[in-house]
């Protein structure tokens, strides 16, 4: 559960990325290709060596599920009810990879934001992107 | 090929030869109290630790960073054989200050997050990558003597 002060932090880490959902996708998915290239093992259907249109398109799709997920906060579950059965039914993604993606987003905001990524808001994202990956795996057994 | 390919060795040498190893260690440290609050219970002795801005300005959390980050960085100049270079380190966290090794994986990732701020843009992918096998390998090595 986020505090009222965490959920601020969260929501002003969403108002740096909202509107450049497509490139931070990207990046984000280059970078966790580039440092831990076995989970590139469940994006098979982007290629041998996805381009940087696929990355994009797909970084979206991520990211907007991201955005959706910090409108919901207070009700994750719900909100991503469909993304869960998605992952526990089709995807199967082992949840000890959903640490590497987190990882990988807070060295892209990081590097991006520098001195506006501060220590209080990578604390309330990465409490709260450990709970999105908790709903999402809530369904595998 | 070592560890890290010539390639790699580069990057990281590169980079490191630019780091104010002293403020990042205390910065890192700081960073993995505020961020992962569990582990704080290694430093009870270290005074005020009730808020992120307490913690960061905290002197004994600069200093302990300091020290935890020049040993890194001499251990980066034997990064062919990490385990040897820490041996003795891991001995004494396993045996004096029982620090569970997940700790290690945890401080690894947060100095690359410090990393990537201080460096920007330069922290690429591949930058990155580079660095996350020095810290997988320094957290290999600290656990080594755990028994």
């Amino acid at each position: 559960m986020l505090s009222a002060q965490e959920r601020a932090h969260v929501a002003q880490v969403w108002d740096l990325i909202a509107g450049h959902e497509a490139a931070f996708g990207a990046e984000l998915l280059l970078r966790l290709f580039t440092v831990y290239p076995s989970t590139k093992i469940y994006f098979k259907h982007l290629g041998v060596c996805p381009d940087e249109a696929q990355l994009l398109t797909h970084g979206q799709r991520l990211l907007e599920a991201v955005g959706v997920a910090v409108q919901h906060t207070d009700h994750l579950r719900a909100a991503l009810s469909p993304l869960a059965d998605l992952h526990a039914q089709v995807l199967r993604v082992d949840p000890a990879n959903f640490p590497l993606l987190i990882q990988c987003f807070h060295v892209m905001l990081a590097s991006h934001l520098q001195g506006e990524f501060t220590v209080q808001m990578q604390a309330a994202w990465d409490k709260f992107l450990t709970e999105v990956a908790m709903v999402l795996t809530e369904k595998y057994q | 090929m070592g560890f890290l390919s010539a390639e790699e060795k580069g990057l990281v040498n590169g980079l490191w030869g630019k780091v104010n190893v002293d403020e990042v260690g205390g910065e890192a440290l700081g960073r993995l109290l505020v961020v992962y609050p569990w582990t704080q219970r290694f430093f009870q002795s270290f005074g005020d630790l009730s808020s992120a801005d307490a913690i960061m300005s905290n002197s004994k959390v600069k200093a302990h960073g300091k020290k935890v980050l020049n040993s890194f960085s001499d251990g980066l100049k034997n990064i062919d054989d990490l385990k040897g270079a820490f041996a003795k380190l891991s001995e004494l966290h396993c045996d004096k200050l029982h620090v569970d090794p997940e700790n290690f994986r945890l401080l690894g990732n947060v100095l690359v997050c410090v990393l990537a701020h201080h460096f920007g843009h330069d922290f690429n992918p591949q930058v990155q990558a580079a660095f996350q096998k020095v810290v997988a390998g320094v957290a290999n090595a600290l656990a080594h003597k755990y028994h």
